[in-house]
């Protein structure tokens, strides 16, 4: 095992792709590769992916016709989600019952893509908006324990879409991505098809607090009812079984390739992709589209862990054989590390000074990294920023 | 070959998990039953359940929670707080605890110790040490840090551990909370005079500091803040460790 | 399918009882011969010396009927000291005689540089396949609680070993019998996994 303790600052990165060990779940082999770039070499090398799509089959025909929709397919506009929804609509014709969570941050060019998807496929949606008050209570708390502040959107996401099988009768889920794509918590190696349950949320999904826990958390100084954690809940699981529920990614039976898919939907539905904060525009415009806060988020993982979205996407494309090393550190040295533009309106919405924020994270950074506050420079602005909901000034 | 522990320990007061610094200022960290099947979910090595309280009914409390974190975690489970009697214990086991951690019993009537040990084997018992450093010395205290005890640590680990515990979790109150690191003095102090295994407790806040625990001989590392209050899971913890070559169970 | 626990005081099976209901499994506590009729499976869980174990199931008149239900060929499983109950004798707490069903002797685990009891976490080297390891990867941990350990008369009944200053089985494996030195319902996803494994499986390999 190779000696990978690094000086503060100076971060051990695989061999292969340059992922730092700060990157969760990362683990080193003897060739100091990672094991993401091992997943990988399995998916592509040793995965039976003829055995997978016959399951595919043999799942969607056993659910078919039987309810109200074949399925459900979680959507939330962006790549991944829209090449589901849109490969098991023309390769399989199924039904689906289309549902969206939706975070409170949905950009104008994300709800334009999604109107001309949902219009093109000719698909029922339902579309469901938390409680912007609790929202923003719940953002603060999470960024506190956690350095995320997403709790809402990751717990909504995945639990909701569980509420509305339960309430629809409708027993099959269709997620996307598979997690073994960019972590190990799930694990291409094992040769199994991730499981999308409660086992999956409280191991990562719903970063360790579930919504029984985030009640005593908050209930001190915000007027809460016990209802209104309800859509953060993951639903108890004798209903999911009363239900027959099976919630799977399509990315466990179909091999997951963002740049083929994201140009597919592109081409085929008019999916757009959009400028987004801290990536080199134009080169990745199909990577996390939907999220006006994603800027923010990138830029507490880069405070905390000293990498952000750039060093996530070239990776994929060095792993991917697309790009060289050196060509990533030049993309990674001049677009990561600036400041969001968007952490001016998550500040006003939390009504929280930068240097309140600045408290927060520094007590949340994660080894042998050290950030450097004092020379990050602003970033550049999304050409939809004066768009963005701002609370009003009264 | 015997792998090391991470250890999430959880502070069960008035039916919540809380966290407290120095002993004191608890804050709510979350429901013993959803938290636990988070750790189990995790794969936590083991977890420690701590009742804190000492007013009304609080063993019951106690067994109670155990019973409903049994239901749901299949890994090993170390109950504690507030027991004083081998009806204590067995009531813990029954419900579904693997080991109990005494404390304060263990200054008063040792007896206790051995007969727990006696009937369910040394393995099932834990001896808590809660420590002060003051004056640069190291001072044991009871009954959740309010009782200054005069035995000496050195004593004290050998009298525990010839009555009857087969581990050792030692845990120092100026740490608690700080997520500054374990003190590493008191715990190679205690890994040198113990021939049980020792578990450290009180102080983390980052990986590095269970690296350190680790490499400074504990066989466990028990850790609350660390997370609860970053960014941290016991799978990264298990990532980040095998990094640094310490090797952790292969789930 | 109807899973029968053993429960007659030689240790607490609630933990285990927990673990099967949670596979999904229906559990129904053994305490007399008669328990053993309508059950597709047994368990034999166990925690405490061997001597003491098998007077406790000879006072509840089950110690042939547990015998005559392995040979028969339906699937028994012992857990832990359960295991150790499994081999011809036992030395801990006085030399007695086991179920015989596994070859072997339970003797005392003898190194003398590490500390016993045998407790933690540490892997089982998977010596051949089986229905009960399926999906279960090589050199995984399990937990262990044990002072003693099984000396194995017969090398083929042994399906895996553990390192604990000596090699010993650690699971173990004859006709219809299985036996874990390890506690199922305390090592998580793969344990929960084998204990799936058991009680789906209609004891042939």
């Amino acid at each position: 095992m190779p000696a990978l303790l690094s000086p503060a600052g100076n971060l051990s990165r695989c061999s292969k792709c340059g992922l730092p060990e700060t990157y969760e779940t990362l683990e080193f082999d003897t060739q100091g590769v990672c094991n993401i770039c091992r997943q990988q070499e399995f998916k592509h090398g040793a995965i039976d992916w003829a055995a997978r799509k016959t399951m595919l089959e043999g799942l969607i025909e056993e659910y078919r016709g039987k309810y109200d929709y074949d399925c459900i397919v979680p959507f939330s506009g962006g790549k991944d989600s829209t090449f589901t929804l849109y490969h098991l609509v023309k390769e399989y014709r199924i039904k689906p019952l289309v549902v969206q969570f939706n975070h409170g941050f949905m950009r104008p060019n994300l709800l334009a893509n999604n109107e001309r998807t949902l219009r093109r496929l000719g698909v029922d949606a339902i579309s469901f908006t938390p409680n912007w008050k609790l929202v923003k209570r719940l953002m603060r708390e999470a960024l506190i324990r956690k350095g995320d502040f997403c709790w809402h959107c990751h717990t909504g996401i995945f639990a909701y879409p569980m509420h509305v099988a339960i309430k629809f009768n409708v027993p099959l889920v269709f997620w996307g991505e598979p997690s073994s794509e960019y972590t190990a918590y799930y694990d291409y190696r094992d040769d199994a098809v991730e499981e999308v349950d409660e086992n999956r949320f409280n191991r990562f999904v719903n970063l360790g607090i579930t919504a029984e826990d985030m009640r005593g958390m908050i209930e001190s100084d915000f007027p809460l009812d016990p209802r209104d954690l309800i859509p953060y809940s993951y639903p108890p699981l004798r209903d999911l079984k009363r239900l027959r529920y099976r919630s799977v990614c399509l990315g466990s039976f179909i091999p997951w390739d963002v740049k083929r898919q994201s140009k597919l939907i592109m081409d085929e539905l008019g999916w757009q992709g959009d400028e987004v904060e801290g990536m080199p525009p134009g080169l990745y415009s199909y990577e996390k589209i939907e999220c006006a806060m994603q800027g923010v988020r990138d830029y507490l993982k880069y405070l905390k862990r000293g990498y952000a979205r750039v060093t996530q996407m070239t990776a994929l494309d060095i792993r991917n054989g697309r790009m060289q090393k050196e060509e990533a550190n030049k993309m990674i040295a001049e677009w990561e590390g600036k400041k969001p533009p968007s952490l001016e309106v998550f500040l006003d919405y939390l009504e929280m000074s930068e240097a309140e924020f600045n408290g927060i994270v520094e007590k949340l950074v994660v080894p042998p990294h050290k950030p450097d506050f004092q020379t990050i420079q602003w970033g550049r602005r999304t050409p939809d920023f004066e768009r963005w909901y701002r609370e009003p000034k009264n | 070959m015997l792998k090391r522990r991470i250890i999430p320990i959880e502070l069960l007061s008035g039916g919540r998990l809380v966290k407290t610094r120095g002993f004191h200022d608890p804050r709510d960290v979350g429901d013993p039953v959803k938290s636990s099947k988070v750790y189990s979910d995790q794969d936590a090595d083991e977890l420690v359940l701590l009742q804190i309280d000492r007013e009304g009914r609080q063993l019951v409390a106690l067994v109670e929670a155990v019973t409903r974190i049994a239901e749901y975690c299949f890994v090993p489970l170390t109950a504690g707080g507030g027991i004083s009697s081998l009806d204590d214990a067995a009531g813990l086991f029954t419900a579904g605890a693997d080991k109990v951690l005494l404390n304060s019993i263990t200054y008063r009537d040792r007896s206790v110790l051995t007969r727990i040990a006696e009937r369910y084997g040394r393995q099932a018992v834990v001896a808590g040490i809660d420590v002060r450093e003051e004056e640069g010395r190291f001072v044991l205290y009871s009954r959740c840090g309010r009782q200054r005890e005069s035995v000496t640590l050195g004593a004290h680990v050998a009298d525990v551990v010839a009555a009857g515990a087969g581990e050792l979790m030692i845990q120092s109150i100026d740490r608690d909370g700080m997520m500054q690191g374990y003190d590493l003095g008191l715990l190679r102090k205690v890994v040198a005079a113990s021939p049980v295994p020792v578990i450290a407790a009180a102080g983390a806040g980052h990986f590095l500091h269970l690296k350190e625990a680790f490499d400074a001989g504990a066989d466990g590392a028990a850790c609350g803040s660390l997370f609860n209050f970053g960014d941290n899971n016991p799978l990264r913890a298990k990532s980040f460790l095998k990094n640094q070559g310490i090797p952790l169970k292969r789930i | 399918m109807s899973i029968g626990i053993v429960d007659v005081g030689i240790g607490n099976i609630g933990s285990l009882r927990n673990a099967v209901l949670s596979q999904g499994w229906d559990v129904v506590s053994v305490q007399a011969e008669d328990d053993l009729e309508a059950i597709t499976h047994l368990l034999l869980p166990g925690v405490g010396a061997f001597g003491a174990a098998m007077e406790q199931l000879a006072r509840a008149g089950l110690v042939e009927p547990i015998r005559r239900f392995a040979m028969a060929g339906r699937p028994l499983m012992g857990i832990c000291l359960g295991m150790q109950l499994l081999a011809d004798r036992g030395a801990e707490g006085g030399d007695a005689a086991g179920l015989a069903l596994i070859p072997g002797q339970v003797v005392a685990m003898t190194h003398s540089h590490l500390p016993l009891p045998h407790v933690g976490w540490n892997e089982a080297h998977q010596l051949r396949p089986h229905p009960v390891l399926r999906g279960i990867r090589d050199d995984i941990d399990f937990y262990f609680v044990h002072s003693f350990r099984l000396a194995a008369g017969d090398a083929t009944a042994v399906l895996a070993e553990t390192e604990y200053g000596e090699r010993f089985p650690s699971i173990v494996a004859k006709g219809s019998v299985i036996g874990t030195q390890f506690h199922p319902e305390k090592s998580q996803t793969n344990g929960l996994r084998m204990l799936d494994n058991f009680c789906a499986w209609d004891a042939a390999c």
